[in-house]
């Protein structure tokens, strides 16, 4: 089970372009590495991840095991009024994670 | 490289014409004992199909030395009203070496109100990045960089 | 003379011109002069003094391979340049990045300095003495082409005018460097293939030379560190009451993985490191010792998972078939660098602006990682260029800068010098990999290698150090000479099986040359007895003249014709001889021991040779080689680094003993440039030294010797010079 944590300015105006931040806890394990033993830690990325606001769509992500372990995003929306955002990843195992906040604009 | 001249293709001939022959650059990446790299073709056309592709209105921003592979910050800033009639729809990150070259694909729209996303990328030693728009009239836009990371020196050359 | 020195005082206004992105891609900036007193420069490579003087930037590290002479050699050759009248100096890191790469690859390593920038240095010599050149013929009025230029001057052949390369500077300098230019035919090299002396020498002999560890700032401290004895083990208490209120303790760190005395001078800083009181935490490391890596190792040659790195035929097949099968394994242990100079770095954090000065193989590594380490932008640091006390694969990682700049970052304001002691530099090496060997061949009923099967099990470099992925699970390093060998079989198998350890392995000269053609070679003998061939003709048969294994043939060949091979040896001493490819050269080696009864050895001959393509300065490769077969002997004959509870036993020279000059044989050098290529010379010659010693030892003593090192067997090198030779 992976934490995350996602950022955005403390004051949003409405119809504001604000700037998105999540990061999520995950080894992003490539598959390509050895443990001591000499067995591969088998892959197990995060391979969907979907962000909501108010229950529409605003990002999704299909990283791969180039994107560096504990994955961070950045990105953008336009905010319109307070609505709860939610994140949504899934990983190899079938483990999933999500996460939600409030937005609060003004 | 070589160009064919076919005129559906016309775009991408103008764009390897003004490209950089890698053979006369200092800084190339060379080849790799472990990884093979990969032409500007073979890492795009998968995606682009032929379609219409330009190097502009992409910015990439990525640090030139990077340390090591593990985590490497890179930004990526394209110029787009992100309306409903214009807008980005998907932002590509490709690699140039590592085992699997779609690092990771962003898919956007009007309600992201900018087209500009940031992620850590992992990097199997000296390469360059590819920064790939696809537009909301199917058209794509690119960026790319050459990023050396410098642990790998040892072994990123034959 | 010629000395380098660092870039510290010059100041150079390098510009990006709009009418020069054609130069551009070749990484030369139109200069944009700041003032009448800045030299003329042609190119971020050259730059002209009024008097004449040329200086030429060199862009890599300097640890005594000789490359600072090489490079700027391979540059003045193309710029026409009067040898005498050169002065070579470093290019910097900082100045690398600003310009945005101007200077290429930085790191030496991979004895690939020549060989990777010999084609845009002869496009910088070129490019300059065109536009001196033009410069020249604008003068005069008269078309370039009756102008020629040669040994810093021009001369219009018709009129006999002349000018210096002095007095065209500034001139050429407004020119708009050329987008294309011919470069000289090899046939009319002057200067490229000459033993030119090396610019570095005259004061390195009289004591002038600055190393890294010479490094003197105002106000700079000291610091000695340690970290745990066993392998990323971590510091869970430090009690530093009895030494921090010593006189000249300045502060006593604990940074986590390792603890620093600060100290107005380096002996007491040291002294001090050894009364503080530090308790580790090894974790689960504690119980790692030579026995348990060999069983892990011999695990792995029993996976049946393993990466395969080559697969001509059908090798296990043609196994079960053979008329004769032979097998063996060969073992090759973990190996400390032992650099002349331990790992040293100082470093000056001010604010956010971080200078440092270290004994690095890759300047840029140690820019990036300064960088990060002190939490300052890129183009905040500074990395002053100083010669290495010996690189040898060891300090390009930048584990070192890392404490240093953390040292600096504590001690925030003042410059630190961070030295380690010989024992810390033996016990936190990044050790040549150890690596267990099993060889299986058939030979037909008329002796010919049918088929081979090669099987390594041993750590991977690429995949610890550098966290590369494998392609395949195949590290090209542990496989090296084995998944290439030029042998002309009809089936081979090479696999792979990785098995780290908690000893960190890095990149030791000759990386996986080091060891794979000992064994390799080596088998080939044992194969070469079981068919009753002669070694040579053993592997003459296999090494057509293709192209796939002609320039194989061609080294061995003449290095065997240099050492007399078949001509009767005296009673009582046996010749040896071996073969390998790697970084781009082909080498081979023939050497004539003797064994007496005290099982010493007496080296009678080394003969060892290279075919570099070209030879860029002759007189550095025979130097090179000299240098190889004393560090290739010392391995040889005494080198090991083995483990107990999790540590290194080894500490300093008693326990890991170097060759001494009395037992230092004559090196008869053969130099075989075929031409058409050019090849790299830093690291071949280890490669077929080990095997062709150990060839004419077991011919000696009618018996195998299937490890390393040879102490190990009782033997021991003999005196060649002194009272008992």
């Amino acid at each position: 089970m992976s934490i995350a944590r996602v950022q955005w300015p403390d004051r949003i105006a409405a119809g504001e372009v604000v700037k998105v931040r999540l990061l999520i806890q995950h080894p992003m394990d490539t598959g390509y590495l050895q443990d001591l033993t000499g067995k591969l830690v088998p892959r197990n990325v995060i391979r969907q991840l979907t962000c909501t606001l108010g229950g529409q769509e605003v990002l999704r992500v299909q990283p791969s095991s180039g994107i560096a372990a504990n994955p961070f995003f950045e990105f953008h929306l336009r905010a319109m009024q307070t609505a709860d955002f939610r994140a949504e990843w899934t990983d190899d195992r079938g483990v999933q994670g999500v996460l939600t906040q409030t937005m609060a604009v003004a | 490289m070589s160009v064919k001249g076919q005129s559906r293709r016309q775009g991408v001939i103008r764009l390897l014409l003004m490209g950089l022959p890698w053979s006369l650059r200092p800084a190339q990446a060379q080849r790799m004992n472990s990884g093979q790299l990969l032409s500007f073709e073979a890492m795009v056309q998968p995606l682009v199909k032929g379609a219409p592709l330009r190097a502009q209105d992409v910015r990439l921003h990525a640090p030139i030395l990077a340390e090591n592979g593990s985590l490497v910050p890179v930004q990526v800033q394209v110029n787009s009203p992100m309306t409903a009639q214009e807008h980005v729809t998907h932002v590509h990150l490709l690699s140039q070496r590592n085992p699997v070259t779609q690092m990771a694909v962003f898919e956007l729209g009007p309600w992201n109100g900018r087209a500009e996303i940031s992620t850590r990328v992992r990097l199997a030693g000296t390469q360059e990045l590819v920064a790939l728009a696809r537009l909301s009239n199917g058209e794509f836009r690119y960026a790319r960089m050459e990023i050396i990371v410098t642990e790998s020196a040892c072994v990123d050359a034959s | 003379m010629n000395t380098p020195r660092t870039d510290a005082g010059r100041r150079h206004f390098l510009k990006v011109s709009s009418s020069a992105t054609a130069g551009l891609s070749l990484g030369f900036f139109v200069p944009e002069r700041a003032s009448a007193a800045d030299v003329p420069q042609l190119n971020v490579w050259v730059e002209i003094e009024p008097n004449d003087t040329i200086v030429i930037r060199y862009a890599r590290a300097e640890m005594g391979q000789g490359s600072m002479t090489s490079a700027p050699m391979i540059i003045a050759e193309e710029l026409d340049a009067d040898w005498k009248k050169v002065r070579v100096e470093y290019a910097t890191a900082h100045d690398n990045l600003r310009t945005k790469r101007a200077y290429g690859d930085m790191a030496a390593v991979g004895s690939r300095t020549i060989r990777n920038s010999q084609a845009y240095l002869r496009q910088a010599g070129a490019t300059a003495r065109h536009m001196l050149v033009a410069a020249a013929a604008q003068q005069w009025g008269v078309p370039a082409s009756e102008c020629n230029a040669s040994l810093s001057k021009v001369t219009h052949t018709a009129s006999k005018r002349s000018l210096s390369y002095g007095q065209l500077a500034t001139a050429a300098a407004k020119l708009q460097a050329p987008k294309e230019v011919a470069l000289k035919d090899p046939k009319d090299w002057t200067l490229i293939g000459k033993p030119i002396a090396r610019v570095d020498i005259p004061d390195i002999v009289v004591g002038k030379t600055k190393y890294g560890i010479d490094t003197q700032l105002p106000g700079m401290l000291h610091a000695a560190v340690a970290a745990c004895p066993v392998f990323n083990g971590k510091v869970k208490t430090m009690d530093a009451s009895k030494v921090e209120n010593r006189r000249g303790i300045v502060k006593v760190l604990n940074l986590g993985e390792f603890v620093a005395v600060v100290a107005d001078n380096w002996w007491r800083a040291k002294e001090a490191l050894r009364e503080v009181a530090i308790d580790w935490d090894v974790g689960e490391h504690g119980t790692l010792s030579s026995a348990t890596i060999m069983a892990h190792f011999k695990a792995g040659m029993e996976q049946t998972e393993l990466a395969v790195a080559r697969n001509d035929g059908n090798a296990p097949e043609a196994l079960g078939k053979a008329a004769k099968v032979v097998e063996a394994d060969y073992f090759t242990p973990y190996l400390a660098h032992a650099t002349m100079e331990p790992m040293v770095c100082t470093a000056w954090l001010q604010g956010d602006k971080l200078e440092v000065w270290s004994s690095s193989q890759n300047p840029e590594a140690t820019l990036a990682v300064g960088a990060a380490t002190a939490g300052v932008p890129q183009p905040n640091v500074k990395v002053y260029p100083v010669q290495l006390g010996g690189g040898l694969g060891r300090k390009s990682p930048q584990d070192f800068t890392r404490q240093a700049v953390m040292i600096a970052k504590a001690m925030a304001g003042k410059p630190v010098k961070m030295l380690w002691t010989r024992e810390e530099e033996i016990q936190h090496g990044l050790y040549r990999p150890a690596s267990l060997m099993r060889f299986k061949a058939g030979l037909d009923a008329s002796g010919k290698l049918d088929a081979l099967h090669i099987r390594v099990s041993a750590p991977s470099i690429l995949a610890t150090l550098l966290k590369l992925p494998l392609p395949k699970g195949v590290d090209g390093q542990a496989v090296a000479s084995f998944n290439d060998h030029p042998y002309d079989i009809p089936h081979t198998l090479v696999d792979y099986a990785q098995r780290n350890t908690n000893v960190p392995v890095g990149f030791w000269r000759s990386v996986g040359h080091s060891q794979n053609p000992y064994g390799r070679e080596c088998f080939i003998d044992e194969l070469a007895q079981a068919a009753g061939k002669d070694p040579l003709a053993f592997r003459l048969e296999m090494l057509p003249n293709t192209e796939k294994s002609k320039r194989d043939r061609s080294i061995l060949e003449a290095v065997t014709k240099a050492a007399g091979w078949g001509s009767k040896l005296p009673a009582g001493v046996f010749r040896g001889v071996a073969e390998t490819e790697g970084y781009g050269s082909w080498t081979a080696c023939v050497c004539e021991v003797s064994v007496n009864a005290k099982n010493e050895v007496k080296i009678h001959r080394v003969v060892i040779g290279i075919d570099p393509g070209y030879a860029v300065n002759p007189d550095n490769i025979v130097a090179q080689f000299q240098g190889s077969v004393v560090h290739g002997l010392t391995a040889i004959f005494w080198g090991e680094n083995t483990l107990k509870e999790g540590r290194v036993e080894q500490s300093n020279f008693h326990d890991y003993r170097m060759m001494r000059l009395n037992e230092m044989p004559k090196v008869e050098v053969v130099i075989a440039p075929t031409g058409g290529f050019w090849g790299g010379v830093g690291e071949p010659a280890q490669a077929p030294l080990a095997p062709a010693l150990v060839n004419a030892i077991s011919a000696a003593l009618g018996k195998r010797i299937r490890s390393l090192p040879l102490k190990n067997h009782g033997l021991s090198l003999a005196r060649v010079q002194g009272p008992t030779a």
